[in-house]
């Protein structure tokens, strides 16, 4: 069977293509229209799958949506009527915003591929995470726990997996519903703190490391507790659920204080920075002990040894590694794309393991599923502007790369085909030395643009692995997509500076040999040299920017900023005048 | 004929502040897409030279927050709630939004050379209007250096690769420019007319819906909700 899926309309739309049941083609739509978290219907995505495969849309046997569009504005529609007058403000760009293009998703399929409408499936929203966290992990049977903003009426889901033999099947128990979700909490800091939505919640999690949870309280008491082991907002603390414009309220505002001007930097040698700091800490610490909490009475339901999250929450690693450590559960399982870019996957993935009963399939466990890159167009685009370009066998550019590296030189890393998801996991990196303090800051200053309080993270093999941080049981494969963040070894903390974190920790990418080979040859010739086989791995790409995906706009990025080498394929370039920088 | 009233305008630091800002965005989303542009030529010329100009819409971006916010700092702390942007909604395109992959290189050098020259147009007024702002004003000098560069550098290239057609370019960038505005201006008048018809709705129709659906909410169980074993099922159905 040949089943796309997609998603699209919110944030991070995406496409996937599965053919008898496996992935040929997953991509976002950002990296081809190059516009960070493009919402927009994935038309770029789906040409680009279907080239991949070699069909055309009438070859498809279904095309599934990753949500179901008129339950969604079911609940847009409800929360304004429960907010009746407050929603006066939001309620016509509320279905504006709807009523133009969202709410037709069948027809607007069916018209831009040229489908017959019948073939246009619909999953639910949390159905689609839990399949695509559920079906993509190495596992039989398992328990499963969705958060995120929220999807059509979900926020939260927990529930169970089960692939037999002919038989496969997700089962959500129970759900927490909109306005009440975990997501929305986060947000509204990630907003309060004065980091845009949907994008920011990274730096959150950053910021909470430099401050105490002396708020933890007061977050508790936005969010208190039911009896039934879940939680609720405290709807009087927030706006979200009544304007688009803001989504914290004066009630808030009086709880925590004045919200931070997103136009004045974050001073945390000041108190009004350590109040930031602090604020940060305390929903981190509340946002986990709701998880790890809930993860724990699953863990007791279920009695499974397994968990797989999905959702936009589970890209929260501190949280992750506590639930691995305080939940029960002997390992746990996050996708390289838990948010809704996964969705595209995890609706073909569903429609084609429980709706039309297809055979379970092993699926592959790496993220790579876009385009592959193209050395000779790097070498061609060099050439035309005289830079220095040399295409080497394999084993010497791993050398010539590692020594790059161990000289202090900034390496822009294309190999093979594109991540799915938001991390860069060893096809599109920056690559540098991850020793020294002055790295990490020549990175921010002349590449990421990014606050000072933001960590980088390492990648280093398996097996060398628990030398340099402690990973708990488990702790391997929830880093295996940058899932974790855990504690680098104290011995290793100084020489390490510029991946360790001001709490001693790193979101560390454990690499198989298998998953990224030429990543892992060049951690080993770096380790060679270095004596500490561990890189520094950024994603590739400058802030307000999408990663990058083909040559051209590695080799675009590479002029703009100080990457000092770009490395794509085969093709090495350089800039004319390199010198040791770091 | 408009000076005075930009003069009343830009007198005001708070609009001021606001502007400055508003045109940083406009700098930063033109240098995106000069990079787009830049990644989808085949001539090496004008990869370069859309990079330079990337870079350069970039410094102005720099240039009108900095001054912004400056500016901002001078202001009464109350009027900070003005730029509180703490909500993005995502996935909203405008009309005006350049498509760069739908442009051929001589229709997007057309399109950039009449963008560069109505900015510099603009930008050449707000110097005027800011004699009693030097500091403001010598911002936008600077920048309108740059697109006086720029509306050359278009114009020579656009020659350079439609020599024959360059001005054919031009009309067609002109009319482009006007229906846009045209498009702008009637999405504006609809959706004004949009939100007068949907508000007076919410007030004549929803309230006894809400009155409903507000008691509804009143009954629903707090914490978790058993979610039934059929949903799901379906796949045909979006409810």
């Amino acid at each position: 069977m040949k089943i796309l899926g997609i998603s699209a309309h919110y944030h991070d739309a995406a496409a996937a293509l599965l053919v008898d049941g496996l992935p040929v083609a997953a991509v976002q739509e950002e990296r081809l229209s190059r516009r960070k978290n493009d919402a927009a219907f994935p038309m770029a995505a789906i040409e680009w799958c279907l080239e991949r495969g070699g069909i055309e849309p009438d070859d498809l046997d279904a095309v599934v949506f990753y949500e179901r569009p008129m339950l969604k504005f079911d609940r847009i529609l409800t929360c304004a009527l429960r907010a009746f007058p407050h929603s006066w403000r939001s309620f016509p760009h509320a279905m504006k915003n709807t009523l133009g293009e969202k709410l037709w998703i069948r027809g607007i399929i069916s018209s831009q591929l040229g489908v017959p409408r019948q073939k246009v499936l619909f999953t639910g929203h949390h159905h689609s995470h839990a399949a695509a966290s559920f079906l993509t992990a190495p596992v039989r049977e398992a328990a499963i726990l969705t958060a995120d903003g929220v999807g059509e009426w979900a926020a939260m889901t927990v529930g169970q997996g089960t692939r037999e033999a002919g038989h496969t099947a997700i089962s959500l128990f129970r759900e927490i519903r909109f306005p009440h979700s975990l997501g929305m909490l986060y947000s509204t800091f990630t907003a309060y703190l004065g980091f845009p939505v949907n994008e920011g919640e990274y730096k959150v999690m950053g910021l909470a490391s430099y401050g105490r949870p002396t708020m933890a309280d007061a977050v508790r008491k936005i969010v208190p507790r039911t009896q039934d082991g879940g939680f609720r907002l405290d709807l009087g603390y927030f706006d979200f659920h009544t304007t688009a414009k803001r989504s914290f309220s004066n009630k808030f505002v009086d709880l925590f204080g004045p919200p931070r001007d997103p136009l004045d930097p974050i001073d945390l040698s000041t108190p009004e920075g350590q109040r930031f700091a602090d604020c940060a800490a305390s929903v981190q610490r509340v946002l986990e002990d709701i998880l790890v909490e809930t993860a724990r009475a699953l863990h007791d339901e279920t009695g499974l040894p397994d968990l797989c999250l999905g959702g936009g929450v589970a890209l929260n690693g501190v949280a992750n590694h506590r639930i691995l450590q305080e939940s029960g559960f002997e390992r746990i399982f996050v996708p390289p794309a838990p948010g809704d870019a996964g969705c595209a996957l995890g609706a073909a993935l569903y429609a084609d393991r429980i709706h039309f009963g297809q055979p379970d399939r092993d699926f592959p466990d790496h993220p790579f599923w876009g385009p592959v890159v193209e050395a000779g167009a790097l070498a061609s685009l060099a050439r035309e502007d005289r830079l220095p370009v040399e295409e080497l066998d394999v084993p010497s550019l791993i050398e010539t790369v590692a020594q790059d590296l161990a000289q202090g030189r900034i390496v822009g890393w294309m190999d093979g085909a594109l991540e799915l998801g938001p991390r860069a996991l060893g096809h599109r990196s920056i690559l540098a030395a991850p020793h020294t303090v002055e790295m990490r800051d020549r990175l921010n200053r002349d590449i990421k643009h990014r606050e000072e309080f933001r960590p980088f993270a390492p990648v280093v093999a398996a097996e060398d692995a628990d030398r340099y941080f402690e990973l708990p049981p488990g702790g391997k494969r929830l880093a295996r997509f940058m899932s974790g963040v855990f504690p680098v070894r104290q011995e290793w903390r100084e020489k390490l500076a510029a991946i360790t974190h001001v709490d001693g920790t790193a979101r560390v990418q454990v690499l198989d040999q298998g998953m990224a080979p030429r990543l892992y040859a060049l951690l080993k010739a770096y380790g060679r040299l270095s004596g500490i086989p561990i890189l520094l791995n950024t994603s590739f790409n400058l802030a307000g920017e999408p990663i990058v995906n083909r040559s051209v706009e590695g080799y675009l990025t590479f002029r703009r900023c100080g990457i000092d080498v770009l490395v794509a394929g085969e093709a090495r370039v350089t800039k004319r005048v390199m010198e040791k920088t770091a | 004929m408009f000076l005075p009233l930009h003069r009343w305008i830009w007198h005001n630091p708070e609009r001021c502040a606001r502007k400055l800002f508003s045109f940083a965005e406009t700098e930063a989303d033109g240098g995106r897409d000069l990079v787009r542009a830049a990644e989808l030529t085949q001539d090496p010329t004008l990869r370069r030279l859309f990079i330079v100009h990337a870079a350069d819409e970039d410094r102005h971006a720099q240039l009108f927050r900095g001054r912004g916010t400056v500016l901002r700092r001078t202001l009464p702390a109350n009027t900070s709630a003005l730029f509180q942007l703490n909500w993005v909604s995502p996935g909203e395109r405008g009309l005006d939004d350049l498509r760069v992959h739908g442009e051929t290189d001589a229709s997007l050098l057309a399109f950039l050379h009449l963008s560069e020259k109505a900015a510099a147009g603009h930008f050449a007024t707000y110097v005027d209007a800011l004699k009693d702002d030097p500091l403001t004003s010598q911002v936008f000098r600077e920048v309108l250096k740059d697109e006086t560069f720029h509306m050359n550098y278009t114009l020579a290239q656009l020659t350079r690769i439609a020599p024959q057609r360059h001005r054919t370019f031009l009309w067609k960038a002109r009319a482009g420019r006007l229906w846009k505005a045209y498009l702008r201006l009637m999405s504006a008048i609809a959706g004004v007319m949009g939100t007068v018809m949907l508000t007076l709705q919410y007030f004549i129709l929803l309230p006894p819906f809400a009155f409903f659906a507000k008691r509804a909410e009143r009954r629903e169980p707090r914490g978790w909700i058993e979610i039934p074993q059929d949903r799901g099922h379906s796949l045909t159905s979006q409810y």
